[in-house]
């Protein structure tokens, strides 16, 4: 159970949402500067919101009331940013590594490497990889940290075609995979339609529709959906 | 070089007489005088004995100061706390021979703290200075290899065969004014300082003061620079020279020497 | 060996009071470094003021200042001196003024290399479920290192050739506090000293060339290894 209520300021910008769902995983879809990414960071701890309460799975994370921000350290939650954020200076593997919890099995940790193929790349630097490698072993570094949920702000952004195929790919499969909540960031349908199964439309700083993938997905059949997954 | 470098000094100070319109030169002149010198010239300056406007002082370790004034330092006349130095520039052809001559005499004396309770006995110096030095005090002393007051210390020292005991001990300063300082302070429990040092400074008192043969005489010789060979500074001499500048220093401990 | 014995002495005190100086000042200017890259707080101003002071004041009136409070019968120099930890006329006196003479250019150096390392990836790193500690020891530090060891350089040359605050607290007193600037300032002021001053004199400039080029080094290639592809 994914529950937002917060209000944000941010210099002349300011953002209201209020939501609760149920779904497993939860897209914030729209254009760029209406606030998901925004709504994100505060998620995440990054961003303190000016009044609210976010709680996932009935972990409170933020209660303006009763005084709760829990530091970022222990939420508890695996984020994969858009810029990656892999540390240059260690190696995949050590980038895996970083967030895993101590009584973490090694099988946990070789399960995620098969499932983003990562087994070929584990000791190679960030600066050797390539743009969707990236992606994935960011993916794989906040999955193992076994967080009570994760969140993805914008997944297939600034990738090649090919690129994008693949890590879409890996994303589908994780879903089948891993039962962990999810909440995704983005402004592109396609990722949206593929990856979430509920969609939180927001423009201009406010909630515009809660709905399921599929009404969301039918509503946007005009914009040449398809051909844009096809193609990216 | 020399030459004409004073030779362009002079061109320079002629342009700035014409170009002030008055007959005589704007800035007052300057001396380059020893540290120890400070109390004593600070008092003449100050009662107008050495002139209205009261020159510039500068004062600093012989050592540099010869060394300015070998290198054109706008000095008029040079103090130095001892003929070594005065030499030197005499040898770097940087003072007006003929005006050179030995101006004050100085001891050396031997300084503890003002609330001191050490005690010298003259007849085993040795013993009784590191008594009062005890585990870890250190004697204060000026740069014994370029700093007048150093140099006549330990030629002191050494005669009086108190040198290698003590040579461990001891603490150098940059100047004899830097060695009174840590006295003052107490971060030393001994000091040999000019007798003139101590008598200006009432936070020490003077133990004993060193045989004066036992150095080689502490004289203060007194030069006109090269090149500000003038009437100003001529009269600047005498004036050091006059029987109330003569007082100021005796007042301060200095000897004051015959002509 | 082309310098004498006394010189010799003089050369390797300044190695060692220059280098204990600043590997102990190091911890301190790191925690200061970090609070004036990363924190706001109040009285920021003042302590960026307090901190550069060393750089500004004359150099004999830091050592006045060291006197009176570490020498004997100082502030803090009596405690010293009831535990038998003395510094007054000992080389660790030396290397206390060196340090606080070269800590300004060491905080200014680990401020620009913490200021350089993208605070992005230390959100990353908190996101990961890393502590303060963890966050500075895991990304900030090791992507920093480079500033560091050129700080390191820079700090280690100006305590080297540390003369005024050093003769002014703890005087001149060979094999204790006798640097090699303070013998070579000795030998200026004799007569005849001239050649032992050159001596001297091409070993601090081939020591200060050095620590320039591994300063030089560090900087040039370093600064933007934290960009991510």
């Amino acid at each position: 159970m994914i529950e937002l209520d917060l209000a944000l300021q941010r210099g002349e910008f300011s953002l209201e949402l209020s939501l609760r769902s149920s779904a497993r995983a939860l897209a914030l879809f729209g254009p760029s500067g209406c606030g998901k990414t925004s709504t994100l960071l505060a998620i995440a701890g990054l961003l303190r919101p000016a009044r609210g309460r976010i709680a996932i799975n009935d972990h409170v994370l933020f209660d303006g009331r009763a005084g709760v921000d829990v530091a970022t350290a222990r939420r508890n939650l695996g984020v994969v940013f858009q810029d990656a954020r892999l540390f240059p200076h260690l190696t995949v593997r050590e980038n895996l590594r970083y967030g895993m919890p101590r009584d973490a099995t090694a099988q946990a940790f070789d399960g995620v490497v098969q499932l983003l193929q990562l087994a070929t790349l584990l000791k190679r630097r960030p600066g050797q990889l390539s743009g969707g490698q990236i992606r994935r072993v960011a993916i794989g570094r906040a999955l193992l940290r076994q967080p009570h949920a994760l969140l993805l702000d914008e997944p297939l952004a600034n990738l090649h075609r090919e690129a994008r195929v693949e890590v879409l790919e890996h994303l589908r499969g994780l879903k089948r995979e891993f039962a962990v909540t999810t909440i995704l960031v983005s402004h592109q349908p396609d990722e949206v339609i593929a990856l979430a199964d509920q969609v939180a439309r927001i423009e201009d700083g406010r909630l515009e529709a809660l709905e399921s993938a599929e009404t969301f997905g039918a509503s946007t059949q005009s914009l040449d959906a398809p051909h844009r997954v096809a193609a990216g | 070089m020399r030459r004409i470098s004073g030779m362009a000094a002079c061109l320079v100070a002629a342009l700035c007489a014409v170009a002030s319109g008055a007959a005589i030169a704007a800035a007052p002149p300057t001396i380059f005088a020893a540290a120890s010198l400070q109390p004593a010239l600070d008092q003449m300056a100050q009662d107008g004995l050495l002139g209205v406007p009261a020159p510039r002082l500068v004062y600093a370790a012989s050592s540099a100061l010869a060394r300015q004034v070998e290198n054109n330092a706008p000095a008029d006349l040079f103090i130095s706390a001892d003929e070594r130095w005065m030499d030197d520039a005499a040898k770097h052809d940087a003072i007006v021979p003929d005006t050179r001559s030995d101006l004050l005499g100085n001891a050396l004396v031997l300084i503890a703290p003002a609330g001191s309770h050490a005690t010298v006995d003259p007849a085993h110096g040795t013993a009784s200075l590191l008594e009062a030095l005890g585990s870890d005090g250190r004697l204060a002393i000026a740069l014994p290899d370029s700093v007048p007051a150093g140099i006549y210390a330990r030629q002191s020292l050494v005669t009086l065969g108190m040198w290698n005991a003590l040579q461990p001990r001891m603490a150098m300063s940059r100047d004899v004014r830097a060695a009174l300082n840590l006295v003052v302070l107490r971060q030393c429990p001994l000091g040999i300082v000019y007798r003139s040092d101590a008598v200006s400074e009432p936070r020490v008192k003077v133990l004993a003061t060193f045989p004066a043969d036992s150095h080689q005489p502490i004289v203060y010789p007194v030069a006109i620079v090269k090149g500000h060979d003038n009437a100003e500074s001529r009269t600047l001499l005498a004036a050091l020279q006059a029987a109330k500048a003569r007082a100021v220093f005796r007042h301060w401990g200095f000897d004051v020497l015959a002509h | 060996m082309w310098l004498d014995h006394a010189e010799t002495v003089a050369l390797a005190l300044s190695f060692k009071i220059a280098l204990v100086g600043v590997f102990c000042s190091l911890p301190v200017a790191i925690g200061c470094a970090w609070l004036l890259a990363r924190k706001r707080f109040f009285g920021k101003p003042l302590f960026e003021g307090l901190l550069l002071l060393p750089l500004i004041l004359p150099p004999v009136v830091t050592g006045y200042i060291l006197l009176i409070v570490f020498g004997h019968h100082g502030a803090i120099g009596r405690w010293l001196d009831a535990v038998g930890l003395s510094i007054a006329f000992r080389w660790t006196g030396a290397a206390l003024a060196a340090a606080v003479m070269a800590f300004p250019l060491l905080v200014v150096a680990l401020r620009n290399a913490f200021e350089s390392v993208d605070r992005r990836l230390e959100h990353a790193a908190a996101t990961l479920g890393a502590g303060g500690w963890r966050i500075f020891f895991s990304v900030t530090l090791p992507l920093s290192l480079r500033g560091l060891v050129a700080g390191l350089a820079l700090a280690f040359a100006r305590a080297f050739g540390e003369f005024g605050a050093t003769i002014t607290f703890v005087s001149s007193i060979p094999g204790q506090t006798r640097t090699l600037p303070i013998a070579l300032y000795e030998l200026i002021s004799t007569p005849g000293g001239e050649g032992g001053a050159l001596r001297l004199t091409l070993v601090a400039v081939i020591v200060a060339l050095l620590a320039g080029l591994v300063a030089a080094l560090m900087l040039l290639r370093g600064g933007t290894r934290e960009a991510e592809a």
